[in-house]
């Protein structure tokens, strides 16, 4: 079975599911429980909130999957029951915060510090990757979003739009916004590390 | 170009895409800005490092076989019901 399932579109395995096909479950299972669990645990950081959204997400697929009329869409709309589930864990433990979105990060915005040129075992420290995780974990719910399904999941524009229901010139904008904010943040911790310099700007 | 332009347009230069006009332009204006060099840099970096601040992990095993478990039960009573 593997070899010919490894070729076959999501769309075609999906329809298949449709059908009642079991292997078509498991083949779904496959691909997307790693995906499904990554973006539900870097939403909530709870792995045992990660396992039971996953858990909820796949049955929705079983007891849904009909609905959805458009076979090719199945990831977005699987990344978007993911989502939703993740959002209504942290309402349930109050760990949502609606904050709403600073708007004047866009525009001429330089790093006040060059950290870039700093030798990797510092930039890749344990403790720069806690201020890292910590800094994306704090930033305003919509562009933390963003950022996790883009930097951390690799998912593209397209998918984020879909699955958030925005349009892709507002995942680009909460995206910037936020890379922004992060590289303050790391700016600030890096500047332990880097020399002044008393070169002219 | 300015440097205001320039840094709004590190998200698409990045990605490549942007037109080639664009990536031209931006290209020799980073060549004589060292502020937005410096900033293309760090910002680019911080891509880099999201990325491996809190690497995927797989479903733990147990975990995997009782959602399997769980999943089939469901899929087969959905059929015959
Ligand atoms: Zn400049």
């Amino acid at each position: 079975m593997g070899k010919k399932r490894e070729i076959q579109s999501d769309a075609l395995v999906v329809r298949d599911l449709k059908k009642g096909d079991a292997k078509a479950m498991e083949e779904i299972v496959r691909r997307y429980s790693n995906k499904v669990y990554n973006l539900a645990y870097h939403l909530t950081r709870d792995s045992a909130a990660a396992e039971e959204i996953m858990q909820d997400v796949f049955l929705t697929v079983i007891a849904k999957i009909a609905t959805l009329t458009n076979e090719a869409y199945f990831s977005t709309w699987l990344y978007r029951v993911t989502t939703n589930a993740a959002y209504g864990f942290l309402r349930k433990e109050k760990k949502f915060s609606e904050q709403t979105p600073v708007e004047d990060l866009d525009g001429e915005h330089h790093a006040s510090v060059d950290w870039s040129e700093l030798p990797d075992d510092v930039l890749l420290s344990e403790e720069s990757r806690e201020v890292l995780k910590r800094s994306i974990d704090s930033l305003p719910e919509a562009m933390r979003t963003v950022v996790i399904m883009k930097d951390m999941e690799g998912l593209k524009n397209e998918e984020i739009a879909e699955a958030l229901g925005i349009s892709v010139p507002a995942v680009k904008s909460r995206l910037h916004r936020g890379r922004l904010m992060l590289r303050d943040q790391l700016s600030d911790y890096f500047s332990k590390y880097t020399k002044p310099s008393g070169e002219d700007a | 170009m300015n440097c205001k332009i320039c840094s709004a347009l590190f998200q698409e230069f990045l990605e490549k895409s942007l037109c080639e006009e664009l990536i031209s332009e931006v290209d020799s204006h980073l060549k004589k800005c060292g502020q937005c060099r410096s900033s293309m840099h760090t910002y680019s970096l911080t891509i880099v490092l999201s990325s491996r601040a809190d690497p995927p992990c797989c479903v733990p095993a147990e975990k995997m076989d009782e959602l399997k478990k769980i999943l089939m039960e469901r899929f087969c009573t959905k059929k015959t019901a």
